[in-house]
């Protein structure tokens, strides 16, 4: 699959609630190791429910400056959450189905985000 | 904003956090000897099955290639190059991933470099003093 046909495709829930669409995809280098780095499994998906793609990350750390983008990013970026591919019910070419129950993350990148 | 700081942190994971947005789409591709191959315009990844249900503990997809290719008029117009015509270039030869991607190999053998290697055996070579470095 081409992640870039991921990406700001429709996030529905199990009953078929609309979420937001993908903003990003986050991958973590803990798989198999290779000769330099381990692989990079799936870790989850970036949903964002304004916007459908993220621009500069501004949600997911806790950087202030430079004034005022970080505030008009964040609101743009407003309810973004981080779901889990454990969470991840079906993708299609046309939108993701989240599983019953699943569980909406802060999409914050490390302890100092928001 | 309330409601996102409200949200749990997610439970932690031993490797390092790459999303792709932030760290991998877009950035420059060196390689071993700090020549510039690329850029990253695409990832490629090893599933799912898509429109496909996905069983309770299947296994997460991985990273398996970055894609490069012809793309300025597919940013501007909308829509992608057909995946036939994306290079890949695959995630085993990455070496470390930070403002730029640095590979382990030469970008001499690469397929992404080949516009570059061409122009400059066919077309550079023939002119003048285009086979020695300026002096």
């Amino acid at each position: 699959m081409i992640l870039g046909d991921l990406l700001g495709v429709d996030v529905y829930n199990d009953d078929g609630t609309r979420l937001g669409r993908v903003a990003d995809a986050r991958f973590v280098v803990d798989g198999a190791p290779r000769q330099l780095l381990a692989e990079a499994r799936l870790l989850g998906l970036v949903v964002s429910p304004h916007s459908a793609s993220s621009f500069l990350g501004y949600e997911r750390t806790g950087l202030q400056q430079p004034w005022p983008l970080p505030s008009l990013l964040r609101w743009r970026h407003r309810g973004s959450f981080l779901v889990l591919w454990e969470d991840i019910a079906m993708i299609g070419a046309k939108s993701v189905r989240l599983r019953e129950g699943y569980t909406a993350y802060s999409p914050a990148l490390d302890s100092s985000g928001p | 904003m309330t409601a996102h700081r409200l949200l749990a942190p997610p439970p932690p994971v031993a490797g390092r956090i790459l999303d792709a947005q932030l760290h991998l789409l877009d950035r420059q591709v060196l390689d071993h000897d700090g020549v510039p191959v690329t850029t990253v315009d695409d990832l490629e990844v090893s599933g799912p099955a898509l429109d496909t249900e996905l069983e309770p503990g299947a296994a997460a997809p991985v990273l398996s290639a970055l894609l490069t290719g012809p793309v300025l008029g597919t940013r501007i117009f909308g829509g992608r190059p057909p995946a036939s015509r994306l290079v890949r270039i695959p995630w085993e030869d990455v070496a470390e991933v930070g403002v730029v991607l640095k590979l382990g190999v030469s970008g001499e053998n690469l397929d992404a470099g080949w516009v570059e290697r061409w122009i400059r055996d066919r077309i550079i070579a023939r002119i003048p003093g285009g086979r020695h470095d300026p002096r």
